[in-house]
């Protein structure tokens, strides 16, 4: 298995190369929900390209979920996401000193350093699962030695999201227990292609790729089933994921939450703010949207969060991927 | 000539002003103005207050005005005074009403696909009808699809995949929407057999630019239908369409490589003349590697094709048309260049089209995704020119040949792409003073003439040099063009004549008083 790979390897292209084809537009979960062009990449860069400052699209910079799905449908190849990222640290988050206050109170608390060669970072979601973790790690700790790291770098994934810049003292409390893993699982897809800048000798996987590629899942999936993949990691690392998704479809059969050009539409749309519990989640259209004409029986998540978000909208069951394997 | 814009004549709405900037035609035809001059916003303030009190919002922020400052052509620009997203018929009809009332143009955009600033609003409001893009109703049945007039046709492709249905036929363009498409066409590989977009409404609601919500078709207010079907926008503004659907099917696809233009039109057409294939199209490289590609929606279909047709055609397949380019090249080692050029872009565009996650079993799913994701990656560009000419069956080889000499002239690498219309004979009222040619019978064709801008920024004149060329060609056929508004309105007269155009311009009057409603796009 190759791991991650940053595809967009050219010089650095901005908002003013956007040729406004519009196809960022058709997988923008924001644009769905508004219906409204100033909630999009293609808005975005289209009033920049005309005299707008960052200011002036305070409101649509916020609102991104950062699900990617513009990246890798954009033709010029821009890194959309990063450039909404670097936009956002021209603004001023209300809640930056709280973001930044985690990280100084994180690299107060070093973590010890990683012994094994794979180190899975559960993220916080799935420590809120302790069940569920000790399955993964089982599952995951059957193909070698597995050790979760203690430090998962939650607290600079939200910073990232709010265009902060990490301090490199906080980054090297997180990066350095990590330097001996030659591989690394990260449940948080946000921080997959940061983990490949941040560790460029090791392999960087996301869990979703990792549990789907174990046999023992694979063989449990059903072609009723609608398999939900985590789409920060996909779009992140599309060009190899797609294939490794496109072999499983052929394999087991299973619907997947793609769209016609293959991006996989975010069950939930939760801004930052909403991530921050600051304001209601508000997902329901979308995660219906997801089901909208679809015959299946079963919902198979990668995430957690989608978990929650199904069972809210459908009676169907859920199950997250690692449940889906043979009693260990 | 005149020296600053307070020396322009002013003109009335309806009438078009000598052209200060760009070129005559090679012909020696006078030009006429290309960029309409800026409404000088009279009565806004008075308009924008019966809008609030109203209870529509209109967006001022240059941001929000931003957005809309060009369309896909990249060489018009200019601002509206404020944005109106459309939220419903009755908030349009509430716009519209006003814009009579105060006289203030509105500029009605969908995907903004246009390259003549035909959805640019150089002044006044920009209706952006991208907020009605709701699919309203499936009927899988009937056959129907009920949705609002703003959806792009990617987004309606989405909706109807869910019930194993698709559109009929739609531009090779993901971000083009239904209302936009309706108005111009709309043309797709399958047009041969199918039509054009256009072909495919059953129904529509309009806002009439008075603000009147009419349900129109072929049997009610058929008048209205007829105009604003192919009517670039000019009678009223689409804020649903019922259209036929039909079950999904995935493509079973094959190539013929030429090297004449001539012989892979001839061959096209000799298809379509018996309805050989499901879909067919001709996709070139300069005039060096000419690719015809036909399509079905079944096994039955390809059978039928290779046993009585695929022997006809004169095209190569692959290897064999590598050999051909071989020979060619190395009796004409000059152009070694040109070779080069053919290799690089072949080992581009090849993998885009057979990209295994589009590709089950050897067949093409979704190919509109595979088609636009090309279109826009090796096309696209800020500023794109897309001249095309619209012909009879039997005048299409020379348009074709005739623009192909425009382009070899003007830029080093461009790209052609042909393809038929089937007529409906009883759609007639439809297409006049459209894109379909008045004598075309049976099948219009029509070529798009594409420059690769290679990185290069060319001026507005150059280009507009490059576009008058070849649409010279269209006035000396008796053709017709897919993009006859905006910068190009001046072919108009020429090419329709004056009986034609002055009636349509007193329907114009008689239904927009105020000539608010897309205002210089064709009047
Ligand atoms: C790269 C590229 C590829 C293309 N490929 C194709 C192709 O394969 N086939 C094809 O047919 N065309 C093609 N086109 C042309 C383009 O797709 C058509 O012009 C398109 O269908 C227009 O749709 P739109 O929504 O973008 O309309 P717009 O550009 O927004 O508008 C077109 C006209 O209709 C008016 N209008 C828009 N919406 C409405 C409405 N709801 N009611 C009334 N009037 C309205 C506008 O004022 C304008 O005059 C291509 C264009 C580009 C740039």
């Amino acid at each position: 298995m190759e791991n991650y790979k940053k595809s967009v390897q050219t010089a650095p292209k901005s908002h003013s190369d956007c040729s406004g084809c519009g196809l960022c537009m058709l997988v923008c979960p924001m644009w769905r929900r508004n219906r409204d062009l100033q909630h999009s990449p293609h808005g975005c860069a289209k009033a920049l390209q005309h005299g707008a400052a960052p200011d002036d699209l305070a409101e649509a910079l916020w609102n991104c979920t950062l699900c990617r799905a513009c990246d890798p449908v954009c033709p010029e190849q821009l890194d959309i996401s990063g450039m909404i990222l670097k936009l956002r640290g021209q603004l001023a988050h209300p809640q930056t000193t709280v973001l930044q206050g985690r990280m100084v109170a994180q690299t107060k608390r070093p973590a010890s350093a990683c012994q094994e060669k794979t180190a899975l970072l559960a993220g916080e979601a799935l420590r809120a699962h302790p069940a569920l973790l000790k399955r993964i790690t089982a599952l995951l700790g059957e193909s070698g030695v597995l050790a979760v790291a203690h430090d998962d770098g939650a607290d600079i994934s939200l910073a990232l999201e709010a265009g902060l810049a990490i301090p490199p003292a906080r980054l090297a409390a997180m990066i350095e227990p990590l330097r001996r893993a030659d591989k690394v699982i990260v449940a948080d897809g946000l921080l997959l292609p940061y983990l490949a800048q941040w560790l460029p000798a090791a392999q960087i996987f996301s869990l979703g790729e990792t549990l789907s590629s174990l046999e023992s899942i694979r063989r449990n999936l059903r072609s009723t089933d609608l398999y939900v993949i985590e789409p920060r990691a996909y779009h992140a690392d599309y060009v190899r994921l797609v294939k490794h998704y496109d072999r499983l479809r052929k394999e087991c059969g299973c619907d997947f939450n793609l769209d016609l050009q293959r991006i996989a539409i975010p069950a939930t749309v939760r801004s930052l703010p909403q991530r921050l519990g600051l304001v209601a989640s508000n997902d329901e259209d979308q995660t219906r949207w997801v089901l909208h004409g679809r015959r299946i029986t079963r919902i198979v998540v990668e995430s957690l969060e989608d978990r929650a978000a199904f069972e809210k909208v459908c009676a169907i069951s859920v199950v997250h991927l690692a449940e889906l394997a043979d009693d260990l | 000539m005149p020296t600053n814009t307070s020396e322009l004549a002013l003109t009335e709405p309806g009438t078009v002003g000598p052209c200060h900037v760009g070129s005559d035609a090679l012909q020696g035809i006078k030009r006429q103005q290309t960029n309409p001059t800026r409404w000088n916003g009279q009565g806004w303030t008075e308009f924008a207050a019966a809008l609030r009190d109203n209870g529509i919002e209109l967006r001022v922020a240059k941001a929000a005005r931003g957005i809309f400052a060009t369309d896909a052509g990249g060489t018009a620009y200019g601002l509206p005074h404020g944005v109106v997203i459309a939220r419903s018929a009755a908030q349009v009809a509430g716009l519209l009403k006003a814009a009579q009332q105060f006289r203030v143009p509105v500029t009605v955009r969908g995907g903004g696909l246009t390259t003549e600033g035909e959805s640019v609003a150089f002044g006044g409001v920009l209706l952006d009808m991208t907020g009605m893009s709701r699919v309203l109703q499936v009927d899988s049945d009937a056959l129907t699809v009920r949705t609002e007039g703003g959806i792009f046709w990617h987004s309606l492709a989405e909706e109807l995949r869910r019930c194993g249905m698709d559109y009929l036929s739609a531009p090779l363009n993901m971000t083009a929407s239904v209302g936009g498409t309706l108005g111009v066409g709309g043309i797709d590989v399958n047009s041969p057999r199918l039509g054009c977009s256009a072909d495919q409404a059953i129904s529509l609601q309009v806002v009439t630019p008075t603000g009147d919500i009419v349900e129109c078709s072929d049997t009610q207010h058929a008048e209205l239908f007829q105009r604003v079907i192919l009517g670039y926008g000019q009678f009223g503004v689409i804020t649903e369409a019922t259209l036929k659907i039909r079950r999904y099917t995935p493509l079973r696809m094959h190539y013929f490589y030429y090297d004449s233009l001539r012989t892979a039109v001839e061959d096209m057409q000799l298809l379509n003349r018996n309805d050989a294939s499901d879909y067919s199209g001709i996709l070139t490289i300069m005039d060096c590697a000419v690719n015809l590609l036909v399509a079905f929606d079944s096994d039955e279909r390809e059978a039928a094709f290779r046993a009585n047709w695929q022997r006809h055609l004169r095209g190569y397949g692959e290897s064999g048309f590598a050999l051909c380019m071989l020979r060619r090249y190395a009796l004409r080692p000059w152009k070694l260049p040109e070779a080069w050029f053919l290799l690089q872009r072949k080992r581009e565009l090849f993998p885009e089209f057979r990209r295994p996650e589009y590709m089950r079993d050897g067949l093409m799913h979704d190919r509109a995704v595979v088609f636009s994701r090309a279109v826009w990656k090796f096309w696209g560009s800020k500023q794109m020119v897309i001249p095309d000419l619209a012909t009879s069956a039997e005048k299409f080889v020379e348009a074709v040949e005739r623009g192909n000499a425009v382009c070899r002239k003007y830029f080093q690498h461009y790209t052609l792409y042909c393809v038929g219309i089937k007529l409906r004979p009883e759609h007639r009222p439809h297409y006049e003073m459209s894109c379909i040619p008045p004598d075309a019978e049976g099948w219009a064709y029509g070529c798009e003439f594409e420059p690769m801008m290679d990185e290069r920024v060319y001026s507005r004149d150059y280009l507009q040099s490059f576009k008058n060329a070849i649409y010279d060609i269209g006035v000396d056929l008796g053709g017709s063009y897919y993009r006859f508004g905006g910068m190009m309105k001046g072919y108009i007269r020429r090419v329709f004549g004056d009986e034609v155009v002055d009636r349509h311009l007193a329907m114009k009057r008689a239904t927009d008083p105020a000539m608010i409603l897309n205002r210089d796009v064709i009047f």
